[in-house]
């Protein structure tokens, strides 16, 4: 065993000595068999040749004492690489070609990878994340909707199908008291809370239910970036009091680092380390009122339940509910979602047409290399005879060119990952800020695997044709033609013609996509969003309501800040709304109208904001009817409400909705119940790309104060220049105030549209390679095609043919390839339109202009691909040409 | 050519084994030696008899060693090891055991 070891050892690591001991060896035993002959009385011919009979094929013999010597495999592998290589070298173009593009392409597919891998793939972090789900209401008006507290309790007593449930709701704190005031993402959450995700604090303890108790809630966890970059990470915080809109919070537990939010829906925070304290979420009143609903469930599964059990058994609640609490409780239905699906699900069809996109370059790449290698391995058919004329097995010459592939793409790969490496870092950069997930991609293990089997794949995919063709190679035919070019069996070429249609047919799809991409982008740029964005500085402010306790301080704080803001040097307007356009808020109201009978089972409701009197001007809405507010719509003067187009036509269709009166009172009699409405605003959507906006309404800060707003401020030059002015502004009315969410309003509306952005940029990344990699493998087939009828053309021009004549011919050739290639390449985009169906806006995923632009620039590309070689036949010498056959 | 045998493959090692056991030998005399004892009945083909070479030498029956031959050139002689005695010995029992069998089920039919 231990010599066999040995044996094998110096075979593989004396390679080259063993194997001239070997010819050496042979070349004795010839040498001693031809002088047998001669002392017989043969000849010296003739016993040469009688020895080389009996002895047979020498490479086979020497192929047998390889495979005996049991190191065969590796050394075979060794040198078809080492040959391979050579070959590479001896061909710079086209190796650099070759192993470029195949970067090119791989390096892209690593790059996704690595998304696909840290979004989709990568388990949520959490213990057992298959059994945690979302719990939201539905019901005909609202599709997705929070819970109220009340439901949430009755939920959390009555279920059997889950672990626990808790409840959360976004709430952000002030942290003051230790250097300058801060606005930190909070959650109000249920006790349980982090039992339900499965995570522990790695200091201190979450929330009991006793924090649930109204008056009990001065307790906060915090997370693990707030405990080391604010306290220091001192190991004794627990119990330490804290300074947290204006009121003293017990410090009770340090979530761990990594410890990730889950997401949500209403006023929602990015999935990830995005929230910095979570208080207990408790709330106190009637509750047969079950109207108000702003807290979102999560829950856990027990380990035997299905999501569709857990959703049987809500709703079953939830009629209950409904038929205890026919008011408020109707006509909601449970929806109970995979925090999987929530999580990622708006980016996973993104993703995966990504991927598709990708994946079809790769095919591309590998039809092309496939092509470039037909080509060449017809080149070297002389090659390819010789060594089946000595005896090389033909499946010895298909695993030596299949070798030389496997180098081509193992090269590639390499090259590859460090595109992707790249890649991964720009793609990062370039995600939507809101993307779920965004810190786990990276290039880790399992892309370095993904980018090996890719490698590998590609390698015997585009390879293992060739490598047949060639193999089956007649060394006669080789040896004779070989002095002259070469001629391909109609089928190579046919075969050959097929894959550069099917290159073109797949940038053609790629290019469709892009084109459809590009027109969402340009629609959503284009759109008028119904303000004006430039020159338009945001901020958000929370008054703390222990210092704000009444609504006459909150409208007096705003209406000063706003009144010193406009004076400043500048600014043109300034006002102050409950939200800024296009940021995801949604509050909801009913109402009744007077004058109007709801039909039954659906009620009026409209979108309500809060406005100061400045708020319109300054964010470019204009007016359409009626006023804006003014500093006398306030306390004591009747109640005033501005509505939007989509509300004026809505609910008072064909009318002058000024002066018409609404109320939020089940039944409104007095005067002061009704509020009047005063003016009609242009609409403004939810996000650019919803399909149109939602009525709505604002009520004036002064009579309905809200204490968190938003800014808005308009200057006349870069809005940069104010931001120190606006923060100095904010310090003189209450140097305890954190002005947070400093943006610019071009920023705001960029982030918005920063996904379809991104799947544009991406998508026409991957066309532009795409349609490169096709103009590659037309030019590679014509040129190819051009140099094998030069004599063809030769006695054409010999017999009177014009050069426009040969140009012509060439060009037709290359449209011959391109024109079906197109075809197909529509053809594939229309069945796969429902595939973009999502990621498009106000364009048919079959729109005729971007399919004839795509079809016109393909052929485009093909003629200007086939011009070069095209040229070339139409310089055509007769004399050289036809001299050479 | 008439008249000989092919070999197949376990015979061939047992008869490069045997041949070596009168010393060291070249390949090509290997071959010659048995043809001439088997009085040109049996022959091995340099397509068996090189890599039955290489394989007896990897599993550590045979060694090889160059040395001169007779007409003055380098040649590459193979010599049998103890492990390549017993392994002569057990194959030799196993192939009498194995003829005087076929012959006992051939003359006893």
């Amino acid at each position: 065993m231990l010599d066999d070891l040995r044996y094998r050892a110096r075979a593989l690591l004396h390679h080259n000595e063993v194997e001239s001991e070997l010819d050496e060896e042979l070349r004795f035993h010839f040498d001693r068999e031809v002088q047998k002959h001669i002392a017989r009385g043969m000849s010296h011919e003739q016993a040469r040749r009688a020895a080389r009979m009996e002895f047979g094929g020498q490479e086979q013999i020497k192929e047998d004492c390889r495979e005996a010597r049991g190191t065969s495999f590796i050394e075979l592998t060794l040198d078809d690489a080492k040959y391979a290589i050579r070959q590479l070298i001896g061909n710079p173009t086209f190796s650099v070609v070759m192993i470029l593009t195949l970067a090119l392409s791989i390096g892209a597919n690593s790059a996704i990878f690595s998304v696909i891998n840290g979004v989709l793939l990568k388990r949520l972090p959490y213990p057992e994340p298959e059994r945690l789900v979302r719990i939201f209401l539905s019901n005909n008006e609202y599709p997705k909707f929070p819970l109220n507290p009340w439901d949430f309790l009755d939920f959390r007593a009555r279920n059997h199908s889950f672990d626990a449930i808790a409840a959360f709701t976004r709430g952000d704190v002030q942290l003051s008291g230790e250097g300058e005031p801060v606005k930190l993402n909070g959650f109000g959450i249920t006790s349980g809370y982090f039992r339900v995700l499965g995570l522990r604090p790695q200091l201190g303890r979450e929330f009991d239910f006793n924090a649930e108790i109204p008056g009990n809630g001065l307790q906060v966890v915090i997370s693990d970036r707030l405990w080391r970059t604010r306290f220091g990470a001192e190991p004794n915080i627990i119990g330490r009091k804290i300074t947290m809109n204006m009121q003293p919070f017990v410090i009770i537990g340090v979530m761990p680092a990594g410890t990730e939010h889950p997401g949500n829906e209403y006023h929602s925070v990015a999935y990830g380390e995005s929230v910095d304290v979570w208080w207990p979420f408790s709330f106190a009143g009637n509750s047969n009122f079950r109207g108000s609903h702003y807290i979102e469930g999560i829950g856990r599964l027990k380990s035997d339940v299905s999501t569709e059990r857990a959703l049987a058994e809500m709703n079953a609640i939830m009629s209950q509910l409904g038929r205890e609490h026919p008011d408020g409780d109707s006509g909601w239905r449970v929806l109970v979602i995979p925090l999987y699906s929530e999580v990622v699900g708006a980016s996973r069809q993104m993703l995966l047409v990504l991927l598709g996109a990708v994946g079809i370059v790769l095919l591309i790449a590998c039809a092309n290399a496939a092509n470039l290698l037909m080509a060449r391995a017809s080149a070297r058919q002389r090659e390819i005879s010789v060594r089946l004329a000595m005896g090389a097995p033909r499946l010895r010459v298909v695993r030596q060119l299949l070798t030389e592939s496997l180098v081509l793409s193992c090269l590639g790969g390499t090259v590859g990952l460090l595109i992707a490496f790249a890649g991964v870092r720009a793609l990062v950069a370039l995600l939507p800020a809101d993307f779920p997930r965004a810190n786990d991609i990276h290039v880790s293990w399992p892309v370095l695997l993904f980018t090996l089997a890719v490698s590998l794949a590609t390698g015997i995919l585009f390879g293992l044709v060739p490598a047949f063709q060639a193999s089956r190679t007649d060394p006669k035919d080789g040896l004779q033609k070989a002095t002259r070019g070469t001629t391909a069996g109609k089928h190579q070429n046919r075969l050959r013609n097929a894959l550069v249609m099917a290159e073109v047919g797949l940038a053609s799809v790629l290019l469709i996509g892009a084109g459809l991409m590009l027109r969402t982008f340009l629609n959503l740029l284009h759109l008028d969003p119904g303000f004006k964005q430039d020159h338009l500085l945001t901020a958000s402010l929370s008054l703390p309501h222990a210092q704000y306790q009444k609504s006459g301080q909150v409208a007096a704080f705003y209406e000063r800040l706003t009144a010193s803001l406009s004076t400043l040097p500048g600014v043109e307007s300034v006002g102050a709304g409950s939200d800024l356009p296009w940021t995801g808020y949604d509050e909801n109201s009913g109402l009744n109208i007077e004058g109007r009978k709801p039909s039954p089972g659906e009620g009026f409701h409209a979108r309500y904001h809060m406005a100061t009197p400045g708020y319109f001007k300054a964010m470019g809405i204009p007016l359409l009817q009626g006023r804006f507010f003014t500093p006398a719509d306030k306390d004591g003067s009747f109640q005033a409400v501005i509505i939007n187009h989509a509300m004026a036509q809505k609910y008072w269709p064909g009318q002058d909705a000024v002066g018409k009166r609404l109320s939020f009172e089940d039944n409104p009699k007095k005067d002061s119940d009704w509020l009047r409405v005063v003016g009609v605003v242009g609409d403004v959507k939810d996000q650019p790309n919803s399909p149109s906006a939602e009525p709505a309404f604002w009520w004036p800060e002064n009579q309905q104060a809200q204490p968190d707003m938003s800014l808005a401020i308009r200057t006349s030059s870069d809005p940069r220049q104010a931001i120190d002015a606006l923060r100095q502004a904010v310090r003189e009315q209450d140097p305890s105030l954190a002005v947070a969410d400093i943006k610019l309003m071009n920023e705001v509306a960029d982030s918005s549209i920063s996904t379809p952005r991104f799947t544009f940029a991406l998508v026409g990344l991957f066309a532009g390679l795409a349609i490169i990699l096709a103009a590659i493998g037309a030019y590679g087939v014509i040129s190819y095609t051009v140099g094998q009828r030069a004599s063809e053309f030769g006695l054409r021009v010999a017999l009177g043919a014009k050069r426009g004549d040969l140009l012509r011919m060439v060009l037709a050739q290359s449209a011959k390839l391109a024109i079906p290639g197109t075809i197909i390449g529509v053809i594939l985009a229309m069945s796969l339109g429902h595939v973009v169906r999502g990621l498009v806006y106000q364009v048919s995923p079959t729109d005729p202009a971007i399919m004839s632009a795509v079809v016109l620039l393909v052929l485009f590309v093909a003629l200007l691909a086939s011009y070069v070689p095209a040229r070339r036949a139409a310089a055509t010498d007769p004399m050289t040409t036809l001299r050479t056959d | 050519m008439t008249g000989r045998i092919e070999l197949p493959q376990g015979t061939v090692d047992l008869l490069i084994l045997r041949t070596l056991l009168t010393g060291p030998q070249h390949g090509w005399a290997i071959s010659e030696r048995v043809q001439q004892v088997s009085s040109e009945v049996l022959s091995i083909q340099q397509g068996s008899l090189y890599p039955a070479l290489h394989r007896l030498e990897r599993r550590g029956w045979i060694k090889a060693k160059w040395g001169t031959s007779d007409n003055n050139r380098r040649a590459k002689y193979y010599e049998l090891t103890r492990a390549g005695h017993k392994q002569l010995e057990a194959e030799t029992e196993a192939w009498r055991k194995l003829s005087i069998a076929v012959e006992q089920v051939l003359e006893g039919a």
